[in-house]
This record gives structure tokens, C-alpha cells and sequence, in this order.
């Protein structure tokens, strides 16, 4: 079981990665971890899940967006975070179950895709793509932030 | 359409928080979030994510897991006290909205 703390750098833990670090195209290094039963209830419970929605053939699947709690640990691998950051905004694309009833080995890599600075505050966008340890392509994130710095 | 009505509280930012390792400090310092210029503390944008997303895969069923997209914006913030409805109209439109206004907008559909 890989809890996302245990891969995520804790925010102040490490020097920030302000807004001039940031590198258009950069590609954040694989993180590997795997995604157990315990996890995927976990997170139905955080997000007010409800497993009957996620029937597949019979099968009890994950909600596909529980990728999304390792979505900044892939970022954080080449920039570490910084305090106060906001979200803006999420597209995500699924292609694939993600079972409940087992343990999935799962591969996020990812890049910074824009930066920029718009009315004082400061953007940064970046891209995840989520597949498992057998290629299998499992989930697509664009995301964009907003820092102070 | 599909709607569910959540009320927020710090323990379910604290609880979203300690699955997702979060630890920025608007999410848990309302000090910090008042002087910030907020109501409060921020719930965590990826929860929103998470309850629209719950929404979405009732509608769709097994499609959701092959086709699904969602696409979410904050548009403003959610703190503690807030009675947040989550909602999905018939065409894929979501939103979440408070007693203070819209919080969320955005789309689930599923892809070609």
C-alpha cells in the first residue's frame, strides 16, 4: 500500500519551488505506487462515496479519480511545494477500471505544460498521466494552480 | 439531474487531508486563512473534484471508468459551516454551490 503522505513532500518541509523555478516542459521523474482496497475505501469515505456507483460487468471498481490524491506527488518529484498555493481548476480523462478488490501497481508521470502571470497572481499548469505497471492507461490530468510566489 | 447536499467541516478537510497528505496550511490554520482574506479555512478542491466525480459515475455507470471526463474550475473558496450542494444536470452540467454562492463549475460527459 502506498499512502500518498508517504510519497508527497509535506509543504515547508523542503525549500518551495518558487514561480521563476518553474520550467515549461519539464518533465517530472515516474513515481511508482500502488494502490490497495484500503485506500479506495479510504478515500470513498473522504469524498462521500458511494460504492454502488462503481459497478463494472459485476465488478466493484475504484472511483477513477482516486488518482487524483497522487496527482500532486507527481509534481511535487521535481518541484518541491510551496505554502498557500490555490487551485483552479481540473480537466480529468478515464480509460480504464481501476479494481477495488486488488492491489494496482500504477505509474503517474507528467510535465509542466504553461506558466504565467495574470493580475498579480501567478499560474502554473501542468499534466498527469496515470497507467498501470503493464502500460495500461488508466487516467489523464490537466491541472492549474495559482501561488503567491 | 443528480444533486446531494454535503455539509463541510474542518474534520472532513482534516480527514480529506490525511489521505492526500496535504499539507498546506490553508487548509488547517484559520488564522492564517482569515489573514489570507478568507472566510476561513479552504476545503481541498480535489474533494469537490471527488463528490461532482461521484455524481457523474452514477449517471454513466461503467462508461464513466472508459470515457469519463470531467472537467472542474473553483471559482470560490468552501470552508467550514458551508452546506454545499453538489449537482449534475441532465446535459453533464456540474456545480457546487453554498449559501454564499457558486463554488464549482464544470462538465461531466463522457468522450466519443
Amino acid at each position: 500500500m502506498t499512502r500518498p503522505c508517504d510519497v508527497k513532500p509535506r509543504e515547508g518541509d523542503l525549500p518551495a519551488a518558487l514561480y521563476k523555478d518553474w520550467q515549461i516542459g519539464a518533465k517530472f521523474p515516474e513515481l511508482r505506487f500502488t494502490v490497495t482496497p484500503d485506500i479506495v475505501d479510504e478515500y470513498l469515505s473522504v469524498v462521500d462515496g458511494d460504492p454502488a456507483n462503481y459497478m463494472v460487468d459485476g465488478r466493484r471498481a475504484a472511483p477513477p479519480n482516486v488518482l487524483a490524491v497522487y496527482m500532486m506527488a507527481v509534481m511535487y518529484r521535481k518541484y518541491p511545494p510551496q505554502q498557500g498555493g490555490i487551485m483552479i481548476g481540473n480537466t480529468f480523462n478515464f480509460y480504464h477500471p481501476l479494481w477495488a478488490d486488488e492491489d494496482t501497481v500504477v505509474i503517474g508521470s507528467g510535465q509542466l505544460t504553461d506558466k504565467y502571470e495574470k493580475k498579480n497572481r501567478k499560474y502554473i499548469c501542468y499534466s498527469v498521466d496515470f497507467a498501470r505497471a503493464d502500460g495500461t492507461r488508466l487516467c489523464s490530468v490537466r491541472h492549474t494552480s495559482a501561488f503567491a510566489e | 439531474m443528480l444533486q446531494k447536499t454535503i455539509p463541510q467541516t474542518q474534520e472532513k478537510f482534516d480527514n480529506y487531508g490525511t489521505l492526500n497528505g496535504d499539507n498546506d496550511i490553508l487548509h488547517y490554520d484559520d488564522v492564517y486563512a482569515k489573514q489570507r482574506g478568507f472566510r476561513g479555512t479552504l476545503g481541498h478542491g480535489l474533494m469537490y473534484t471527488g463528490y461532482v466525480a461521484d455524481l457523474a459515475a452514477k449517471k454513466y455507470g461503467a462508461d464513466w471508468h472508459y470515457r469519463g471526463e470531467l472537467t472542474v474550475k473553483f471559482v470560490a473558496p468552501v470552508c467550514p459551516g458551508d452546506e454545499l450542494e453538489v449537482s449534475i444536470q441532465e446535459d453533464g452540467t456540474a456545480e457546487c454551490k453554498s449559501q454564499f454562492g457558486t463554488t464549482l463549475v464544470g462538465s461531466a460527459r463522457l468522450t466519443p
